[in-house]
């Protein structure tokens, strides 16, 4: 086994779960979390020789949101649908939207904890990515600013509006239910 | 939210300010109903994604087609691994109950050149085991005064069982496993979404090496008196060597043989 290989095995192997959450919870069909693993972590062992620093998991995270975004700007020139403004969504923005609540849910944990995946999965990319990467990879605001590429000062204002928005959607779906029981 | 703190109680809660900073927020935290408040939602956001909702992880089908890619770009197929005869072959001939365990061991076999270890086999294959099935946990609890009882009336020992939430591993219970024919305590930790298990069992005079990696898998052994351990989790090595040394910190074990 060559040195590369084994240094790669070792070193960024390793982050391969984190690598596949991040792709799935950015990825919307018709795009394929597994596909966009796959060329991912193609490309960063390709590159892995260039690669300076002690830090792999940011840098394979980022070569894996590269790859998303590469993908997802194929598939809508593809489909010649409008790409969607670029800028934070408002209120009315659809794809903040969350189904009505199931009143029979009230009671069940696992469903809340269902209905908080569907808010996030609702979020704009640029919201969901740092709630994924701060709450479950543990990443530091240095790690996640690497990773999205924009400055500290970005990730911490992004992920108080996302914390924010999740918040709001996810208790105003609790609250309806407990108001349709009473 | 208007307090002019709010971005500060942030940081704080994601444990980016150093101490004085820290403490600054705390007092104002006493005095400030409205960050107080947003302190809570902050935990219980946090709660509900990391108990809560999904985390994915690659399958082994994954693992192998990277591998495989690896192999192909690098030029090294070892002869003991044919090129998978048309993708998804392997694993549509497997289907029923045992078969993701059975492709797992298998991913776990077709991964790496192995140097046999039966320690490693076992833990690495404990530790697969516990992720895919409901037996991660025989206890449940991140009290040490509920756990560590618990290993002395169900394995061979009782390990230190210590709640590292404040360092980021929140102890969430344990299990009895088996490592290379022995009765093993296993700790369990809940490390961002990740679990690490800590394996610990009498030693024997086996040779166990400092780290190991399988499919992915990091291992980090260690031995404290007649007792050898081993931290295996799928994050990364460092990552686990903090908690090994948490670990070795918190004191010794206590042999019942």
């Amino acid at each position: 086994m060559s040195d590369r290989r084994r240094r790669f095995e070792t070193q960024a192997l390793p982050h391969l779960d984190a690598a596949y959450n991040l792709a799935k919870w950015l990825a919307r069909p018709p795009l394929d979390a597994d596909d966009i693993v796959q060329d991912a972590m193609l490309r960063a062992y390709r590159a892995f020789d260039s690669f300076r620093g002690d830090n792999v998991k940011p840098w394979l995270l980022s070569i894996v949101r590269n790859c998303f975004l590469t993908a997802a700007g194929q598939t809508r020139h593809a489909r010649n649908v409008p790409l969607p403004a670029d800028g934070e969504a408002g209120s009315d923005d659809p794809a903040l939207v969350v189904d009505a609540p199931d009143p029979e849910a009230a009671a069940i944990s696992a469903e809340e904890g269902r209905r908080l995946a569907d808010v996030v999965a609702k979020l704009p990319q640029e919201f969901r990515e740092v709630l994924v990467l701060r709450e479950m990879e543990d990443l530091s605001y240095r790690e996640i600013a690497q990773i999205i590429g924009s400055p500290i000062g970005t990730v911490m204002s992004r992920l108080a509006r996302a914390r924010g928005m999740l918040k709001e959607k996810w208790q105003s779906d609790v609250e309806g239910v407990g108001h349709v029981l009473q | 939210m208007s307090c002019n703190e709010a971005l500060r109680v942030q940081e704080y809660f994601d444990g980016e300010l150093d101490a004085g900073a820290a403490a600054e927020v705390e007092r104002h935290l006493e005095t400030c109903a409205e960050c107080a408040a947003l302190l809570k939602d902050l935990e219980t956001t946090r709660t509900g994604l990391r108990e809560s909702s999904p985390y994915y992880r690659a399958s082994d089908e994954l693992r192998a087609r990277i591998a495989d890619a690896l192999d192909d770009e690098s030029g090294e197929r070892p002869a003991w691994r044919p090129a998978r005869i048309g993708k998804g072959f392997l694993w549509g001939a497997l289907s029923g109950g045992g078969a993701t365990a059975l492709a797992a061991a298998l991913a776990v076999l077709l991964f790496l050149p192995v140097v046999p270890n039966p320690a490693v086999d076992d833990i690495t294959n404990a530790h697969l085991r516990s992720m895919m099935s409901d037996h991660l946990i025989d206890v449940v609890s991140s009290d040490r005064h509920t756990v560590k009882p618990w290993f002395a009336g169900h394995t061979d020992v009782s390990p230190p069982a210590v709640d590292f939430a404040k360092e980021g591993y929140a102890l969430i219970g344990g299990r009895a496993d088996y490592v290379d024919g022995h009765r093993a305590a296993v700790v369990v930790y809940r490390h961002g979404k990740h679990v690490i298990n800590v394996f610990a069992w009498i030693a024997g005079d086996e040779h166990l090496p400092a780290t190991a990696l399988r499919n992915g898998y990091h291992l980090v052994f260690w031995k404290s008196g007649n007792i050898a351990y081993c931290a295996v989790s799928d994050t990364g090595l460092e990552e686990i060597a903090t908690l090994t040394q948490l670990f070795q910190n918190a004191g010794a074990p206590v042999n019942r043989e």
